[in-house]
C-alpha cells in the first residue's frame, strides 16, 4: 500500500482516479481490504493477482457494479460513486468485460448502436466515429460484418471500440489476453499505447507478467484482497512483483522439477486401441487412436485446439461413446462403462469444462466432493452430512481451498479453488488407477497450476497412469514422461520429455510436419 | 383476515427465525395481496368484509362437519403438492396431477369394487389405494419415458395426459361394461357401483367429523418426502440431475433413472389422492369426482417453492379455502368462483416474488437448502 502511495505523489502527472481505503465483503469472504490506489491520467495501470486476489471485484467497483462497502473514490478531483454503469460511462469509465457482451446474429454496427437512445439510430455519425477511432487508435472494424462470424480477436476490438465510442477518460480491460493469440496480444498492447498518447488511462487486469511487462507504466499487486505492493514498472522488477503475486507458493520450476524416469515398462494401465469418432456435422475426429499409458507414468497430449483431444478425453470419461475401438484400464473393457463404473474401476476424470461438467455450483463443497461415492456416507438410510462435512472439511486444508466452509456452494469460489475441489475430488477416487485430466490448468494463476501439476505428479508416483491434455507445452514438459501430439484424429510420436530437442520436436509435430 | 394479518405477516418472519425470503413468508405475504384482492371482488357483489368473513368462517370451522371437509381436502392437496415437488427438485414440471389423479380414482374403483366382500379393511384399503398409486405413477410414466427417450418436454406430455384421464373417468362411468353401476331403471345415475365397506377409508372417530385417516397420511408422507429430499442420497442425487444433469451424469447420478422415478413418483403421490377420494364418502366413481385437486395441488407445490412446511401450510389454507367458497355463495352471495380468482391472483403474485427473489438476491444471511435449490446459485465476484 505505502509503494502505491508513494509513487502517486511522486508522480509528474494529475490523477485521474484515486481510490482511499476501499473495501468490500461478500458474506464472510472479505474480496477487498482497504485497497488504496492511483491511476494517472495518461497511463496503462496494470492490477496483478492470482485468480481470486480480487482483481475483478475492484475492477467492478469502479465500474459500479459493485458498491463498496467502505473507503472512497474519486474521479478527476471530485468524489466519484457510481450506483451503476451508467454513472460510471456519464463519469467517463467504459470497461471491456473477460466474457464479451456483443450479440453473435447481428452486425457489428448493431452492436455498436445497441443500448443508443434515441428514435432512428445515428448510424451516418457512427461511421465517422469509426473513422475517428480508425484513425486515433490502428482499430479497424468491419461494420457490416455479422459479430458471430468473427475471430475472437476482432470481436475484442469491437468490444474496445464500443466502449471508446463513450469517449471515456478510462478504460477498465478485464483479462482481455486471456483469450488472444500471440499477434492479437501485440495489437491490443498497441492500442493500450495510442489511447495513453491520447491523454486516455487504461486499468489492465492480467495475472499474466509477460504483458505486464510490455504494456504497463505501472502495476499494483493484489493478494487476498489486499494491495501487496507495486509500482513504476521502471523502479520495480518483474522478479519482486511475482514474488509478491504468489506470496508463499512457488513457481513451478520447469527444468529442475522434471520428473525421474520410474519406469513403467511394459504393463499398460490404461489401454486405448484403435478409438474411431465422427462428429455430428460428419467431420472425423477420431481416426484409430491408439495410446497406452503404463503404472506410474504421465504421458502428455500436446496439440493445436480441436485436433481430437476434446473428443478422446470425452471417450475416457465416457460422455462420448466411440464409434469404433476399445478403452481398458488394468484390462477390463470401460469402452461404454457409465461413468459411476469408470470411477469404481479406479479411474479419475478432470473434466475439461469444468462448469458443466465437473462440478455443480449451487451445491456445497462438501455435496460436490461427496457426490460420486454417495453410498459411503449412509447412516441409516439417510446421509451422514457430519462426516460429509468433516472429509470436505480435510480435503479443504490438504488441498488449501480458500472458501468459508465446507458449506459454502462451490459456484461462490474463484476458479482456482473450484479446480483444486474437483482435483480433491478425484484423486481421492478409490482404488485409483489412472487419472485423465483434459487442461487441467486452464484458466488458471501460476500457484495454482504448479499445485496441480504437482498433485498430478504424487498421483503417478504413488502408481497412477496419468494422461494430461494440455495447451501448454511448458507444463506438459515440466511434469511428462513422454508426449505425444494430436494432429487431425490421430497422435503423432512419442516424445521423451527428457531429449533437448522435445519442445521443437512437438511444434514440429503440432504442424503437421514429421518429427 | 381484516386488517390483522399485517403486522402479524411484518412480525412472524423475524419470531421464527426465518429469512423474509423464505418460501412460507413470501407464500404468506402473497396470501395478504389475494385476500384483499377477493375482498374487493366480493365487496363489488354486494358483501362487505364482515359478510364474507363470517361466511367463510361458517363454511370452513361452523362446524364439524365442515372442519372434517376442510381437513380432507388438505390432505388431497398436500400429497399432489408433495410430488410435484420431488419431481421439480429433478428439474421436471408435473402438470399431470389431475389426470394422474383420475386414474388413481379409476383403479381404486376397478380393484375396490372386485376384492371378495368380507375382506378385513386394513387389507382392503391398502390394497385398493396401492392399485391407485401404481395407476397413477403408470400415468406419469408415460410422460416420464417420452421425457427420456423423446425429450418431449413433460409439462406439455403432462398436461395433454389430463384430458385423456379425465375422459377415460366418463368412459368408465358410462360404459355397463366397464365400471358403471347395473341398470336397473332409466332413472341409473352414470356412475360407478358404490364400493363395499371393507375398503372404506377409516375415519379418524371425531364426533359427527367426516375427517379420514387421509390427513395422517398425507402428514406422514409430506415429513418423509421432506426428510428424503433434505437427508437423503435420493435427495441429492434429485437436486443434482434438476442442477445440472451433464455434471450429475459425469459424477456416476443415474441422470435418466432418477429423472424417471422422480416424475413418476410425483404420478404415485397424485393417483393416491384419487385412490382415498374414491374410498371415501360417497364411495364412488363419477365424472368429475376429482374436483380439480390435482391443478390445485400443483397451485400449491408451485406457491410453496420447495418447501414442504409450505406444502403443508398452504395446503390447510386452501383446503379451507375449498369448502369456504361453497359457503360464501350460499350465505354472502358472493359468486364462488371469486376463490378461483383468488387462487389466481396468487400464482401472480408467487411469480413476482419469485423474479424478486432471484433478481436481488440477499447474501449469506442462513443460506436455506430450499433458496439454493430454486435460485440459481449467484456468482460471488473474487
Amino acid at each position: 500500500m505505502t509503494i502505491t502511495t508513494d509513487t502517486a505523489t511522486r508522480g509528474t502527472t494529475a490523477a485521474l482516479l484515486s481510490l482511499d481505503g476501499v473495501g468490500k465483503s461478500f458474506g464472510p469472504v472479505r474480496a477487498l481490504d482497504a485497497v488504496t490506489l492511483t491511476v494517472r491520467s495518461g497511463s496503462v495501470h496494470c492490477i496483478l493477482g492470482e485468480n481470486g486476489a480480487g482483481k475483478s471485484t475492484l475492477c467492478n467497483s469502479i465500474y459500479g457494479t459493485v458498491s463498496p462497502d467502505t473507503g472512497k473514490m474519486t474521479l478527476g478531483g471530485s468524489d466519484y460513486r457510481p450506483r451503476n454503469p451508467s454513472d460510471a460511462l456519464e463519469a467517463g469509465v467504459a470497461m471491456v468485460h473477460q466474457h464479451f457482451s456483443l450479440v453473435p446474429t447481428m452486425t457489428v454496427a448493431d452492436n455498436l448502436l445497441l443500448g443508443r437512445g434515441g428514435f432512428r439510430p445515428p448510424r451516418g455519425k457512427l461511421s465517422s466515429d469509426l473513422d475517428r477511432i480508425a484513425d486515433s487508435y490502428g482499430l479497424r472494424v468491419d461494420q457490416k460484418a455479422t459479430v458471430g462470424e468473427l475471430t475472437v480477436g476482432a470481436r475484442q476490438r469491437v468490444e474496445i471500440v464500443k466502449a471508446l465510442l463513450r469517449d471515456p477518460q478510462l478504460i477498465l480491460l478485464d483479462e482481455p489476453t486471456a483469450v488472444l493469440d500471440p499477434g492479437e496480444i501485440d495489437a491490443l498492447i498497441a492500442t493500450c499505447a495510442a489511447l495513453t498518447v491520447d491523454g486516455k488511462s487504461v486499468v489492465l487486469i492480467t495475472h499474466k507478467l509477460g504483458e505486464v511487462a510490455r504494456a504497463a507504466d505501472e502495476a499494483t499487486v493484489l493478494r487476498a484482497g489486499s494491495v501487496v505492493g507495486g509500482g513504476r514498472l521502471a523502479d520495480v522488477s518483474l522478479a519482486s512483483l511475482l514474488e509478491l503475486m504468489l506470496g508463499d507458493n512457488k513457481a513451478i520450476d520447469r527444468t529442475e522439477t522434471r520428473r525421474r524416469h520410474s519406469n513403467s515398462g511394459s504393463d499398460a494401465v490404461l489401454a486405448i486401441n484403435g478409438v474411431t469418432f465422427t462428429r455430428p456435422d460428419g467431420n472425423t475426429a477420431l481416426s484409430g487412436v491408439d495410446l497406452s499409458v503404463g503404472r506410474g507414468e504421465i504421458v502428455g497430449i500436446a496439440g493445436v485446439e480441436g485436433n481430437g483431444q476434446s473428443e478422446l478425453t470425452a471417450v475416457l470419461s465416457g460422455a462420448l461413446t466411440p464409434d469404433g475401438g476399445t478403452v481398458a484400464l488394468d484390462g477390463e473393457d470401460l469402452t461404454s462403462a457409465s461413468p459411476a463404473r469408470r470411477t469404481a474401476a479406479g479411474l479419475a476424470v478432470i473434466p475439461e469444462d469444468r462448469h458443466t461438467e465437473g462440478m455443480i455450483a449451487a451445491l456445497s463443497i462438501a455435496e460436490n466432493i461427496a457426490m460420486p461415492r454417495m453410498t459411503q456416507y449412509r447412516r441409516w438410510g439417510l446421509l451422514d452430512r457430519g462426516r460429509m462435512r468433516a472429509d470436505a472439511a480435510s480435503a479443504m486444508s490438504e488441498y488449501s481451498i480458500r472458501a468459508s466452509g465446507p458449506d459454502a456452494s462451490i459456484g461462490s469460489l474463484s476458479g482456482g479453488n473450484q479446480q483444486k475441489v474437483v482435483l480433491a475430488r478425484e484423486l481421492s477416487t478409490e482404488g485409483l488407477r489412472a487419472v485423465v485430466a483434459a487442461q487441467p490448468t486452464r484458466g488458471l494463476d501460476a500457484g495454482a497450476v504448479a499445485f496441480v501439476l504437482e498433485r498430478l505428479r504424487d498421483a503417478a508416483d504413488s502408481g497412477a497412469a496419468v494422461l494430461v491434455s494440455s495447451s501448454e507445452i511448458d507444463e506438459l514438459l515440466a511434469v511428462c514422461d513422454r508426449i505425444v501430439v494430436a494432429y487431425r484424429g490421430t497422435l503423432l510420436g512419442s516424445i521423451d520429455t527428457a531429449s533437448p530437442t522435445a519442445a521443437s520436436d512437438i511444434a514440429n509435430l503440432m504442424t503437421g510436419v514429421s518429427a | 383476515m381484516t386488517a390483522k394479518p399485517l403486522p402479524r405477516i411484518r412480525l412472524s418472519p423475524f419470531i421464527l427465525g426465518l429469512h423474509p425470503r423464505h418460501p412460507l413468508v413470501v407464500a404468506l405475504a402473497a396470501l395478504v395481496v389475494s385476500a384483499i384482492v377477493g375482498l374487493a371482488l366480493a365487496g363489488t357483489a354486494g358483501a362487505g368484509p364482515e359478510a364474507v368473513i363470517d361466511a367463510l368462517v361458517e363454511g370452513t370451522l361452523g362446524s364439524p362437519f365442515a372442519i372434517g371437509t376442510s381437513v380432507n381436502n388438505a390432505a388431497l392437496l398436500m400429497l399432489v403438492a408433495a410430488g410435484f415437488t420431488i419431481a421439480y427438485r429433478a428439474g421436471l414440471v408435473n402438470v399431470g396431477g389431475e389426470g394422474q389423479l383420475c386414474l388413481g380414482g379409476v383403479a381404486a374403483a376397478a380393484v375396490g369394487i372386485s376384492l371378495p366382500t368380507g375382506m378385513p379393511p386394513a387389507i382392503g384399503v391398502t390394497v385398493t389405494l396401492a392399485a391407485a398409486i401404481l395407476a397413477g405413477a403408470a400415468w406419469a410414466a408415460i410422460a416420464a419415458w417420452l421425457r427420456i427417450r423423446r425429450g418431449t418436454s413433460e409439462i406439455i406430455t403432462t398436461l395433454l395426459l389430463n384430458f385423456i384421464g379425465l375422459a377415460l373417468v366418463v368412459l368408465m362411468v358410462q360404459e355397463p361394461t366397464l365400471l358403471r353401476q347395473p341398470m336397473t331403471s332409466s332413472e341409473t345415475l352414470p356412475q360407478s357401483e358404490a364400493l363395499p365397506e371393507s375398503v372404506h377409508l377409516p375415519l379418524l372417530g371425531l364426533h359427527r367429523n367426516p375427517a379420514t385417516i387421509a390427513i395422517v397420511l398425507a402428514v406422514i408422507l409430506v415429513i418423509a418426502v421432506g426428510i428424503m429430499l433434505h437427508h437423503s442420497g435420493a435427495g441429492l442425487r434429485l437436486r443434482a440431475v434438476g442442477l445440472s444433469g451433464t455434471a450429475a451424469a459425469r459424477l456416476g447420478v443415474p441422470v435418466e433413472r432418477t429423472a424417471f422415478l422422480g416424475l413418476t413418483t410425483a404420478g404415485g403421490f397424485s393417483g393416491l389422492a384419487g385412490g382415498l377420494l374414491v374410498t371415501s364418502a360417497p364411495f364412488i366413481l363419477v365424472d368429475g369426482f376429482s374436483s380439480g385437486f390435482g391443478f390445485s395441488g400443483l397451485v400449491v407445490g408451485l406457491l410453496a417453492r420447495g418447501s414442504m412446511t409450505a406444502v403443508a401450510a398452504v395446503s390447510v389454507l386452501f383446503g379451507f379455502l375449498v369448502s369456504g367458497g361453497i359457503n360464501l355463495q350460499l350465505a354472502a352471495g358472493v359468486p364462488s368462483p371469486t376463490i378461483t380468482v383468488v387462487q389466481s391472483v396468487l400464482i401472480i403474485v408467487i411469480a413476482g416474488a419469485a423474479w424478486w427473489t432471484t433478481t436481488k438476491p440477499t447474501r449469506s444471511w442462513r443460506p436455506s437448502i430450499e433458496r439454493s435449490a430454486i435460485i440459481p446459485a449467484e456468482e460471488v465476484p473474487a
